[in-house]
């Protein structure tokens, strides 16, 4: 910057109105959704001219998506299975994670790269075994079986993170734990998982986000209609109601206020450690 | 750093986590290898397969269809999606980089607003989108409609002239955050001395950017590429559930051909043969591309 060019100037609307009209066609397909999810049944039917698209607005297709439909169902299961799935994977990548950040072993090479290679494995491959595997083990239309699969899919990368978050605290408070007498399970979750939080928060909404948005394990493991999670559901809606635009709107909706509600809250972690991530290599 | 008496730990604390993956990664890819020369349908015992051979990669190698999915998972899905991705998100970075939005204080608006797409599932950016694109009703169609464009209403992802485009306005759409934050990242690492240094040469501004950004950027474009790449390339969800393959097979991607033969058609050797073609080309992919970036890094050098 050149000094005395600090100003504001007209000419800077020639950035700012292109950069706006962009990020408003790119923030448009959300609003459009949760305005159509609050429009009356007859404006969506019908054309209804543009001086008259706010007329009636109201909450009439929640009470449709609530009263006709199991999607409060479809909600229960889905909070479950990935709040069960994200406690998992969690303890299990703080356990391996602490033992990778700590430990200098013969096989951790072995086994960092084995789960590196698991990200490059095309995950719809793995369906027709893990289908097969399920159906033997009496395991398909099981909230076990679909949590199982969660944990397995989210677990490469929360060990690769918690490993990095661990590797920034000082052994020294371990060992001086260790000398108090804790165990080694006592020093990862007493001692480093809480200096670790915020770290491990990241690592917690990561996951339970992407249990959640997960649609393929969830449409061919779970068949039966009682045990389909938030993102089957809706998308069985396209087909079924298929008319009724307000409603699977509304149901769009429900579906992605967890997420938004998730990714605000480490947002600003969640976008340096991407970025951190894929520049340094 | 190894304290003298760890012995088994580190073992005993990563054997849980080894154990859910071997179970969930490593012995169904090995067995998908076996069940691609296996006959056997979603309703039978395992037990009851029956060995066949080459058969099932017969089938899907002489089947006109497999080439014209995996042509269009190559090309429209992922080569197309990604060149578009890393086009915008190159314009979408800069943009938000520069100084005019700091000046007036709507760089954090405007990064917030960018990431909007991504906090979408991906299941309702495919809602959002079937709904825009509506033939009868859908606010694309009555827009065009009623500015005089169109004389009547388009069924975007039903017919062959405009599916492909509709189906990349919606993967393009959803996946385009990660790359804009990746390259905005990029674009902050790179020292503040290369611009001051090739304005010192009087390079103007696209001159500064060919031979200063650009190629700081490469590293990270490189990465950016495999990743989403590999990604696209097996993605099931957006082609499954805006179009099913359609109209007609269309639109039929790898993925998709893989779960219609496994699951309707009821042969899962066949799935997991096609899972085995697609796990190989990715590999190929990955070797030939990281080949290719690192030679050209090496002669760099």
């Amino acid at each position: 910057m050149r000094p005395g060019t600090d100003r504001r100037r007209p000419r800077d609307l020639l950035v700012i109105v292109p950069t706006f009209a962009i990020l408003f066609v790119i923030v448009f397909p959300v609003l459009w959704m949760v305005f159509t999810s609050l429009r009356p049944t007859t404006a969506l039917a019908a054309r209804v001219p543009w001086s008259r698209y706010f007329d009636g607005l109201g909450f009439g297709a929640y009470a449709r998506l609530f009263q006709d439909s199991n999607f409060a169902w479809y909600i229960g299961n889905s909070l479950l299975i990935s709040a069960i799935s994200t406690v998992c994977t969690v303890v299990l990548a703080c356990l391996a994670g602490y033992a990778l950040s700590r430990y200098v072993f013969r096989l951790k090479r072995t086994i960092l790269l084995v789960v590196l290679a698991t990200q490059l494995l095309p995950f719809v491959v793995l369906i027709t075994p893990i289908y097969l595997f399920f159906g033997e083990l009496g395991l398909l239309d099981s909230y076990f079986g679909l949590i199982v699969v969660y944990v397995a899919m989210t677990l490469p990368l929360a060990i690769y993170l918690v490993m990095g978050y661990f590797n920034t605290i000082p052994q020294v408070l371990d060992e001086a734990a260790r000398i108090d007498g804790c165990s080694t399970v006592g020093v990862i979750f007493r001692v480093v998982f809480p200096i670790a939080l915020p770290g491990i928060v990241t690592v917690t909404v990561t996951t339970f986000i992407a249990t959640w948005e997960e649609y393929f394990f969830a449409s061919v493991l779970m068949t039966s209609d009682k045990l389909k999670t938030v993102q089957v559901g809706l998308s069985s809606f396209f087909g079924e109601y298929a008319s009724d635009w307000g409603m699977i709107m509304a149901a769009a909706t429900v579906a992605t206020i967890p997420t938004i509600v998730l990714f605000s809250v480490v947002q600003k972690r969640l976008v340096a450690g991407m970025a951190a991530g894929s520049v340094k290599e | 750093m190894a304290s003298p008496r760890i012995g088994q730990r580190p073992y005993a604390l990563t054997t849980p986590a080894l154990i859910v993956i071997a179970v969930l990664f490593l012995v169904p890819s090995v067995y998908n290898v076996v069940l691609a020369f296996q006959k056997l349908t979603p309703y039978e015992p395992v037990g009851d397969a029956v060995w066949v051979g080459l058969k099932n990669f017969a089938s899907i190698f002489t089947d006109p269809e497999i080439g014209s999915a995996a042509f269009n998972t190559a090309f429209w899905l992922t080569a197309v999606t990604v060149a578009i991705r890393l086009g915008l998100g190159l314009g979408l970075a800069l943009l938000l980089q520069s100084p005019v939005l700091q000046r007036w204080r709507l760089r954090g608006v405007a990064r917030t607003l960018v990431l909007v797409p991504w906090m979408v599932p991906p299941v309702v950016a495919v809602a959002c989108w079937k709904w825009i694109f509506d033939a009868d009703t859908g606010v694309l169609n009555q827009f065009l409609v009623d500015t005089g464009l169109l004389s009547e209403g388009v069924p975007f992802l039903a017919q062959t002239s405009t599916v492909w485009w509709s189906v990349i306005t919606i993967i393009v759409w959803r996946e385009l955050p990660f790359v804009v934050v990746v390259l905005m990242a990029g674009l902050q690492s790179i020292p503040k001395e290369q611009y001051e240094a090739a304005a010192m040469d009087s390079a103007g501004r696209w001159q500064s950017f060919v031979h200063v950004t650009l190629p700081n950027l490469r590293p990270v474009i490189i990465v950016v590429v495999l990743m989403t790449v590999i990604q696209t390339f097996n993605n099931f969800v957006y082609v499954w559930l805006s179009t099913g393959g359609g109209p007609g097979t269309y639109t039929q991607v790898l993925a998709t051909q893989l779960y219609s033969a496994a699951f309707v058609a009821n042969s899962l050797g066949e799935g997991a043969a096609i899972g085995i073609v697609m796990t190989a080309l990715m590999a190929v992919f990955a070797l030939v591309y990281l080949r290719v970036t690192n030679e050209r890094e090496g002669g760099r050098a």
